[in-house]
């Protein structure tokens, strides 16, 4: 199938594919061989792939202190943060930072279009790495396509081999990463070269690992099509000031053919040459001709594509550009609208207001559980003792001492396993605590407690956590 | 293949896509709210030696998310379909 019938395929891409469908999962979908691109467009992706990987495979080997400075350590139930720690009592504040990233994302499509899918998205950036691997071993597009074509021989098994083995090298060593970010790196390397690695993050190393070379190296703009929520909705951020990559359609069209010399204006031609290089370098495999549409991830390849051409037959280049609906309906385009407004607006309250919880928050919590085993029970001295266990979670970064106190009944004592408590810095430290009193001091069966944490060098590290106190109802005599 | 449940003009890569990929987003949300208000270890002592560490715990209720919100992706496809037993009508292509 040439190009130019694949690319007005793809575009028609759900209904026009049905037929083979019935027959395998993988028929009806015809490889897409992305041709090389140079251009300017071209470079920032590289250069945004370049510093993305690197970010990816080397922050994690950053420490300070002898503390890793991005780990979301899950076994320890600790986020570090560069110098931040958050805790699963935090979560506010994590799911705060995520709507965030939400709202940024929404912000820069409302303005720039699909910047996030060409530039910045995991699946763009290792689909990227992936072919470029492809493109060292089996050599350009014509090549590639060749190959795929031949009979399989000793020399086609040798190169396929190797391309996949390379890839499924990089793909381990991404999952590798991966579980790094989730488990302290240095622990889980040393590990892994003592081949000591546990079930779970071995499994966990291969699944991103598969996940990685499935999705990179066979799925690639499937994963765009057919499997990205933000594809979908994307739309509904556009409206016609949107930056989008659009075909001028108006200088373009008539397409066709011509001597370079020729006088094609005269011929009733547009500026289009109709050489489908935008459609031999497109990812998803679309013709950019045919209109803006869902597949397009605005990675500008075409543009960059056209533009050489452009250049070559001497034409003014941007016949394919960034640009935005009301500037080819002839309009001025304007920046600033509501909804950019809006989403500025709402993105920056949330920074403030994130900041500035993250500023004035208590490091310090305190988790209150009773004893599961015995409601209560009587001592020798007949009172009434209650066992709880506390939760002391110093999320500071210093070593802190804390006294206890219990308030909420009359005459109540409370019995500690020390006193004060000495909690180390990011520390979770549990102890009992036993809360006795008089049982005829008790005005029901169940009265509210108030335990007070309170750092012995701080006054302001303090936090307070209810609880219940059960004991037996006693008759006045 | 006479009967299909969902609409034909899906690919099945896609139907198969529409019902996991869902369901794997969902079973990480909920893996993460879940397991930050209860500490897999807490759950698990009241049986003595904890069974399995926590990465262990994660994982095995990050599947049994996956697999629930797999039955209910499918449950959803299904109903999609219209319930009669017509052929498969032929795709417009336009």
């Amino acid at each position: 199938m040439d190009d130019v019938t694949r690319g007005q395929r793809e575009s028609g891409v759900a209904v026009s594919i049905d037929e083979q469908v019935e027959q395998s999962l993988y028929a009806q979908r015809e490889r897409i061989y992305p041709r090389e691109v140079h251009g300017v467009f071209a470079t920032m992706r590289v250069l945004a792939v370049v510093v993305l990987l690197g970010l990816f495979y080397g922050v994690l080997w950053l420490h300070w202190d002898g503390q890793q400075l991005l780990l979301f350590d899950l076994p320890a139930r600790q986020f570090h943060i560069f110098g931040l720690t958050l805790f699963p009592q935090d979560f506010f504040f994590l799911s705060a930072i995520l709507i965030i990233g939400a709202l940024t994302l929404f912000f820069f499509t409302a303005l720039a279009g699909r910047l996030w899918c060409g530039y910045a998205c995991p699946q763009t950036v290792w689909t990227e790495a992936f072919l470029w691997i492809e493109r060292k071993v089996e050599g350009d597009r014509r090549k590639q396509m060749k190959l795929d074509k031949s009979p399989w021989t000793g020399r086609k098994l040798a190169i396929k081999a190797s391309k996949h083995a390379i890839w499924i090298i990089f793909s381990l060593w991404t999952g590798f990463t991966f579980v790094g970010y989730f488990t302290p790196v240095l622990d889980l390397g040393s590990r892994i070269v003592s081949f000591d690695l546990g079930a779970w993050e071995s499994f966990w190393v291969l699944f991103y690992g598969f996940a990685t070379y499935g999705n990179a190296g066979w799925m690639r703009e499937q994963v765009c099509i057919y499997m990205c929520p933000y594809a979908r909705f994307q739309s509904a951020m556009f409206d016609n000031n949107t930056l989008v990559i659009s075909y001028d359609t108006e200088r373009g069209e008539q397409r066709g053919a011509r001597k370079r010399s020729s006088d094609y204006k005269g011929a009733g031609l547009g500026d289009c040459i109709d050489c489908t290089m935008c459609v031999q370098v497109c990812p998803t495999g679309i013709d950019i001709r045919d209109g803006l549409q869902y597949q397009c991830i605005a990675c500008a390849a075409c543009v960059d594509a056209c533009d050489r051409v452009m250049d070559q037959m001497g034409y003014e280049k941007g016949l394919i550009r960034y640009t935005t609906e009301s500037a080819l309906s002839g309009e001025q385009p304007k920046i600033l609208r509501p909804r950019v407004i809006v989403y500025a607006v709402v993105l920056l309250g949330l920074i403030a207001a994130v900041a500035y919880g993250l500023a004035t928050r208590t490091p310090l919590a305190l988790d209150v559980i009773r004893d599961r085993n015995t409601l209560f029970r009587e001592t020798n001295e007949g009172l009434v003792e209650n066992v709880y266990t506390l939760k002391l979670i110093n999320m500071d970064d210093a070593h802190h001492r804390f006294n206890v106190t219990a308030t909420g009944i009359d005459g109540m004592q409370l019995e500690l396993d020390a006193d004060p408590v000495p909690v180390s810095a990011r520390e979770v430290l549990s102890i009992s605590a036993r809360v006795k009193a008089d049982p005829y001091l008790l005005k029901r069966a169940s009265s509210a407690i108030t335990f007070t944490l309170r750092a012995e060098d701080d006054a302001s590290l303090q936090v307070e956590e209810e609880a219940r106190f059960l004991g037996p109802v006693v008759q006045a005599q | 293949m006479q009967k299909t449940i969902a609409p034909p003009s899906i690919p099945l890569v896609q139907r198969i896509s529409a019902v996991l990929w869902p369901a794997f987003l969902c079973a990480g949300a909920a893996t993460g709210v879940f397991f930050t208000f209860f500490d897999p270890i807490t759950l698990l002592e009241c049986e003595g030696e904890p069974p399995m560490s926590r990465m262990g715990a994660y994982t095995l209720g990050f599947f049994m998310f996956w697999l629930l919100c797999i039955a209910s992706s499918i449950g959803t496809s299904y109903f999609l379909g219209s319930g009669t037993h017509d052929p498969v009508q032929p795709a417009q292509t336009s």
